[in-house]
């Protein structure tokens, strides 16, 4: 029988009247970086929130490590290192009185020098007081915070938030190393591109409801193809109008089309006008979101 | 634990110094100038036996009754009003902030953050208080020999210490208010009202024979500020009852932050209980 590392069990959360999160059934495996998808207020936040006992669920259950995030909440935390999504910290403190405080107050911490190590990576100064720190090296602290414990899960809500595209690579090769060293991470992010570079599923979330969760590599490739096809004879303009298939682009050597279904067909037709060339344009994790979100091309999700 | 409990009056240093530093003139000033007002202040008698003048505790007819009316009268109302500003911003004020995210992320149950904050908030105003009172000790062992008294050093340093149960009364009451209310400025609102109503309320109560029934429910009634608390020191009733209302207020703090939503700021009743049909 397979341990999550992370389960949620129609987890709801309602703030009074208005929706946080509905019916959440989450499972991470050991091992896997979960990237976790959806605009500003679609639950993200929440969900993260819930888990670190931050604020409590209205129905259903959380737990980490196979242990209730309410009742047993501490011993869950132990094994996890947290980066909030609005960080704020101690700004009377130096980085490094910061880490030591920090470091102390985890349960199980072993390294006491890797804060340092961590700090070293990401070009941050420790001797400066916080409150004299940009935002982004702000976020540095938070995240060395997070990983400061080699912790078993790492949770991070918009890590890259505020840094500079160095950085960000930076925080996603630690996201990367983690893993390789056996950390699990859940990690939500708005930069597309750095889930589909490091995760290994991801969740979509819409108006607190999880609307997918699949392997990133999966839901690229089934959601939908597109197809650049070259033609001998150009094929007349209503040619490719069926069921699941959209004509994107049509110029004077041939059409992009967006297939959804029946791509059989679709290559039968092209068959008839003689295909000079054929091309599969990858499709990006973006426009699989933005399908989900009916702002894509073609989008039917919403 | 140690660590976080030393951050927390870290957190507090410069506030301790400066609400001592200003405290410390008030004191310093109503000792100092005494010598040269010991007259004029006994032939006051007439003017302050007005009930307006009894209501705010006002006694001048010797030096012990001096300093209990003014230093020990005034002294814990304006550290009551520090024990408010940093009670509710102890755990309504870090959580609008947005910092007790990370602490309340961290695997140490609530009732420990909030008990290491309390006695953060404890020392806080012990210091406040030990610092005023060893300024006005000073100043009282200066002009001692220019006035009438049967007071001695010991006696105005004891008897500025003995006002803490009633600021640390004040101090975990707004610590509770800081963990029920959704906001920093509505606890912090409601109990400056809970220190001005307790303050005036005791004080009137105390001369109006009709409102000598709800005297106990004042606060600032266990605060004896006459000149007897030289002598005999505080009630042991006294004392008990209001470390009994913090006591009381603490344990509430904890019920109400274990219960508490952060980052969200809603009263208790408005939290969800179940999902909407």
């Amino acid at each position: 029988m397979t341990e999550y590392v992370i389960e949620t069990k129609k987890l709801s959360v309602y703030y009074g009247q208005h929706l946080g999160i509905l019916d959440v059934d989450l499972r991470i495996e050991k091992g896997e970086v979960f990237g976790f998808l959806g605009p500003n207020g679609a639950g993200k936040t929440t969900t993260q929130r819930v888990l670190m006992d931050v604020i409590r669920p209205t129905a259903g259950k959380a737990s980490m490590f196979g242990k209730d995030c309410q009742k047993e909440g501490v011993a869950a935390r132990d094994r996890v290192g947290y980066l909030p999504g609005e960080l704020s910290l101690y700004d009377n403190l130096k980085v490094s009185q910061f880490f030591k405080m920090y470091f102390s107050l985890q349960k199980s911490n072993t390294d006491r020098r890797y804060w340092h190590t961590l700090a070293e990576q990401l070009d941050l100064d420790t001797s400066r007081k916080i409150r004299e720190l940009s935002r982004g090296n702000k976020q540095k602290v938070g995240v060395v915070a997070a990983f400061m414990n080699k912790p078993d899960l790492l949770i991070l809500d918009e890590p890259t938030s505020g840094l500079d595209p160095l950085v960000q690579q930076t925080v996603m090769e630690l996201v990367l190393e983690a893993n390789q060293a056996g950390s699990t991470v859940f990690f939500s992010s708005h930069i597309l591109s750095e889930i589909q570079a490091v995760c290994d599923r991801v969740g979509i979330i819409r108006e607190g409801q999880l609307v997918a969760t699949e392997r990133v590599e999966d839901m690229t490739r089934q959601q939908f193809k597109r197809l650049r096809i070259n033609f001998t004879t150009m094929p007349p303009a209503d040619a490719f109008t069926q069921e699941g298939v959209a004509e994107m682009v049509r110029d004077e050597q041939g059409v992009l089309l967006e297939i959804r279904e029946n791509l059989d067909q679709v290559l039968k037709t092209a068959a008839r006008f003689g295909i000079t060339d054929i091309e599969t344009i990858p499709v990006t994790l973006e426009e699989i979101f933005l399908a989900y979100y009916g702002k894509g091309n073609g989008g039917n999700h919403a | 634990m140690l660590r976080l409990l030393l951050q927390e009056i870290r957190f507090r240093r410069n506030a301790i110094i400066g609400w001592a530093i200003g405290l410390t003139f008030l004191p310093a000033i109503y000792v100092g100038i005494y010598p040269q007002f010991e007259k004029d202040l006994a032939g006051l008698g007439d003017i302050l036996d007005l009930p307006i003048y009894q209501a705010m505790g006002m006694n001048f007819g010797t030096f012990e009754d001096w300093i209990a009316s003014t230093v020990i009268n005034i002294v814990p109302i304006l550290v009551a009003i520090y024990a408010v500003l940093d009670g509710t911003g102890t755990l309504a004020g870090e959580e609008e902030a947005g910092k007790l995210e990370l602490i309340v992320a961290l695997p140490i149950p609530r009732w420990q953050i909030v008990t290491v904050k309390a006695i953060a908030l404890g020392i806080a105003l012990f210091l406040i208080l030990l610092l005023v009172a060893i300024t006005t000790t000073i100043v009282f062992l200066a002009i001692e020999s220019q006035i009438k008294t049967n007071l001695v050093w010991t006696d105005i340093l004891w008897g500025l210490l003995y006002t803490w149960p009633i600021v640390m009364a004040v101090g975990m009451i707004s610590l509770f208010l800081g963990a029920f209310a959704p906001r920093r400025r509505t606890a912090a609102l409601i109990g400056t009202v809970i220190v001005i109503v307790s303050y005036f309320g005791s004080t009137l109560s105390s001369q109006v024979s009709t409102l000598e029934t709800i005297q106990p429910l004042f606060l600032f009634h266990y605060l004896d500020s006459t000149a007897g608390l030289f002598e005999t020191g505080p009630r042991a009733s006294d004392v008990l009852f209001l470390l009994g209302v913090a006591l009381a207020a603490f344990i509430y703090a904890i019920i109400f932050f274990q219960r508490r939503d952060i980052t969200v700021g809603a009263w208790p009743w408005q939290r969800a209980k179940k999902v909407p049909a």
